[in-house]
């Protein structure tokens, strides 16, 4: 698969640089210099995935993310020299998929960008259902009594997970693994922000969910079929 | 009795106790006691002597009309006896002269008219105006009187009703025709002087105490408006040395304390604007280091992937080539290791580290970290004995944080075991987790296990770099271990090998006090060793030789 990936970093030679390594691997990359450019390339081009620098001349990267996530659920990853919490958590609640830090090497970049493009390939059609939530795997479509809930696709491989075992309970860590495509532990503020993403659209009420529980201590699983 | 005793002992050393530790700690209570001390004892010296003045003079005085009146009465006693004709009857001549000389004078005496002693059977007369005062007539008198011819007189004690008041005894004789010497004697009650006296003596006693009350008021006075404005500057220094630099003494008039409140308050000024100045700087250079950090990233990661693409291509490259492909790419991974270690330093430094803290089995951190380990202890033959308790030893702390510090300690200890092997202990009490590594390698003479918490430090510079370490990897460590309000210490003796101890509180809020695990391995107790005590956390971190990451 030839996945088109725009690539918005005002830095020219890492721009070009992350085309270099994307071309290499076989994907078509786009570069956009500017925040204020980023819509209109991302309206113009209609990537598959998109490489987010978090510090950017014009618009900042986090309202870009917020742009784009507000229409459509295109894989979003950020590029980001500050490891610090809050930008990371800021910029995984402007909408993002996952995140790389400054400095990356080509390796995980590419992994990175095949975990947000790999389409689970369901043989068989898969039906599955989750609190009072219809999941259709094989039609990536979530509804609730016949209604469409929008998901990304990372939100709904998540509550996927969750949902094809739902008499297990998932460690962040396992969740990373399964859902992000992470090897090794990785930060797990991921799955906490994504899981507040996921229950801000699917629960009835976010602040008492009942399709997504916490497990104190350990970490989510589905909650009890209703239907 | 003899509890009464007790109790009052108890109770007086507990006053005196507490008047010594006023005594102490008060400039007023001892300024006041001791001018109280210094009035009373004037005042008594002062009122002894003019209250003995004033007797003497009261005394002398009255001795000298009363000698003057008997004088007066003796002679016209003689002149009356004189005059008496030859026919009265001695009895009772003798009878109305007492009679006479009673009423007589200036006030009321008593009046005693005796024969000598031993002086014949003819008369032995005794006349007295009242009788019970003839004892008063010592023997001493009486020799004294009939070997003189004038008045003698001497002080007596006279019983009253109340006591025993002061009188004078005056005496002389006169001599009866045909009968002989007749001892005379009067007895004069100085009791009106002694109630003047007294009179006096109470007004002198009132006059001191009140002039010592008005002394020990005008001292609490003078020393109250000295000492509260410098109760008042040691209260506001406190304040200042606890941080509160905006404290200030307040500012009344132009006196010499007004002088002192502005000076104080210059100094807190400066000293405020001082510790500004170098807060400023400080921040200004812990941005920069923040900065430079963040800066270098985006290019840094540029040459990373560059240098990725030369190095994935390298078998394509002439050998010259092909080398420095491969030098730039493990050299890349130190640069970028140590970026990430001052980056992380920085952090700390900023106070902008926080703990994400969740309840952790300690054991399977451990285990992480230990697994992690394992490639490099395999490359240096090196053995890791993992040694942990049966039972969850859970503990709020920050897993990746921890791991890290145990990564640093493993890598640490695997690099200087020198192929002997690893040992790492879990132990957890009630209080605190404490994971022990210990190596059995070169080991570390004070002076190196002193230092080597601290930031770039090296053991042996002429060492090797053999994997590569930043320099910052324990002190990072020791800053993780604080951060969860936990100790790092090190223990280490040339030859016996090292042990770093990590003792972690198992919830948040407990102090340490003790660790489950000695850092001392038992082995090594009875010898010479040397151990660091956990540095606060001002006293910074780490030792170089050991970190890898």
């Amino acid at each position: 698969m030839k996945g088109r990936v725009l690539v918005v970093d005002d830095d020219v030679a890492l721009a070009e640089m992350i085309g270099i390594v994307l071309r290499s691997e076989g994907f078509d990359p786009v570069i956009c210099p500017d925040g204020d450019e980023a819509l209109g390339m991302f309206r113009a081009t209609q990537p598959d995935l998109v490489l987010l620098d978090l510090m950017l001349p014009g618009k900042d990267g986090t309202e870009v993310c917020r742009l784009i996530r507000a229409e459509s659920g295109v894989p979003i990853v950020m590029l980001t020299a500050k490891s610090d919490t809050v930008d990371v958590v800021l910029g995984l609640e402007s909408g993002a998929d996952d995140y790389i830090s400054k400095p990356f090497k080509p390796k995980e970049l590419v992994a990175r960008v095949r975990a947000r493009l790999r389409r689970s390939d369901e043989p068989t059609p898969e039906h599955l259902t989750i609190g009072d939530l219809e999941v259709d795997v094989t039609g990536h479509r979530v509804t609730r009594d016949g209604v469409a809930i929008p998901l990304t696709p990372l939100e709904f491989d998540l509550l996927v997970a969750l949902a094809r075992k739902p008499w297990q309970v998932f460690t962040r860590e396992v969740l990373l693994e399964r859902v992000w495509g992470y090897r090794h532990a990785a930060d797990t503020r991921l799955v906490n922000v994504h899981v507040q993403r996921l229950r801000s659209k699917i629960e009835a009420d976010p602040e008492r969910p009942e399709i997504v529980v916490t497990v104190r201590g350990v970490g989510y699983k589905a909650g009890a079929t209703t239907r | 009795m003899r509890r009464f005793w007790r109790h009052t002992r108890v109770r007086l050393l507990l006053l005196t106790r507490m008047w010594v530790r006023r005594w102490r700690s008060s400039l007023q209570v001892r300024v006041i006691t001791s001018t109280l001390a210094i009035g009373l004892v004037t005042m008594g010296v002062l009122g002894g002597f003019l209250s003995d003045s004033i007797r003497d003079g009261l005394f002398d005085q009255r001795l000298e009309e009363v000698l003057d009146e008997s004088a007066r009465s003796t002679r016209q006693a003689q002149g009356t006896v004189d005059a008496a004709p030859a026919s009265t009857q001695v009895q009772q001549l003798l009878v109305d002269l007492v009679e006479a000389l009673q009423v007589g004078g200036s006030g009321e005496r008593d009046v005693i008219l005796q024969r000598p002693s031993g002086q014949g059977p003819v008369l032995d007369i005794l006349l007295a105006s009242d009788e019970q005062l003839v004892p008063l007539i010592s023997d001493q008198l009486r020799i004294e009187v009939a070997e003189a011819d004038g008045q003698r007189w001497q002080s007596v004690g006279i019983p009253t009703a109340a006591g025993i008041g002061p009188g004078v005894m005056v005496g002389s004789h006169v001599e009866l025709p045909g009968s002989g010497r007749y001892e005379l004697y009067y007895l004069y009650s100085f009791e009106p002087e002694q109630r003047t006296l007294r009179f006096v003596q109470g007004v002198l006693a009132a006059g001191a105490v009140a002039l010592v009350a008005l002394l020990g008021a005008m001292t609490w006075l003078v020393t109250r408006q000295t000492v509260s404005p410098v109760r008042s500057a040691a209260r506001v220094a406190e304040r200042l040395a606890d941080g509160h630099l905006t404290e200030r003494m307040a500012v009344h008039g132009q006196d010499e304390m007004a002088t002192l409140a502005r000076s104080f308050n210059e100094m807190a000024e400066s000293l405020q604007e001082q510790i500004r100045r170098m807060e400023d700087l400080s921040t200004l250079q812990r941005r920069f280091v923040s900065d430079v950090s963040h800066e270098l990233r985006t290019p840094l990661t540029t040459i990373r992937m560059a240098g990725e693409v030369l190095y994935a291509s390298r078998d394509g490259l002439e050998p010259a080539a092909k080398r420095s492909a491969e030098l730039l790419t493990t050299q890349l991974d130190r640069f970028e290791d140590l970026l990430a270690d001052l980056l992380e330093i920085s952090r700390f430094d900023a106070g902008a580290a926080m703990l994400d803290a969740e309840r952790r089995d300690v054991r399977d951190v451990v285990a992480a970290a230990v697994d992690g380990a394992l490639p490099l202890a395999a490359q240096k033959g090196t053995w890791l004995a993992v040694q942990v308790p049966d039972d969850p030893a859970t503990a709020d702390i920050d897993p990746r944080r921890v791991e890290r510090v145990l990564r640093n300690l493993l890598v640490n200890a695997i690099e200087h075991a020198e192929g002997t092997s690893v040992e790492v202990t879990v132990a957890a009490d009630s209080q605190a987790v404490a994971v022990l590594v210990r190596d059995h390698g070169v080991g570390m003479r004070p002076e190196e296990a002193q230092h080597v918490f601290d930031r770039f430090w090296r053991a042996d510079p002429a060492r090797a770099r053999t994997t590569g370490g930043t320099g910052l990897g324990l002190a990072i460590s020791l800053e993780d271990a604080h951060l969860h309000g936990g100790w790092l210490e090190t223990w280490g003796r040339p030859g016996h090998g090292a042990a770093f101890r990590l003792t972690l509180p198992r919830r948040a809020g407990i102090t340490l006090t003790s660790s489950p695990l000695p850092l001392v391995p038992q082995d090594e107790e009875r010898e010479p060793q040397w151990t660091t005590p956990t540095s606060g956390p001002a006293s910074l971190p780490d030792l170089d030789h050991l970190e890898v990451r």
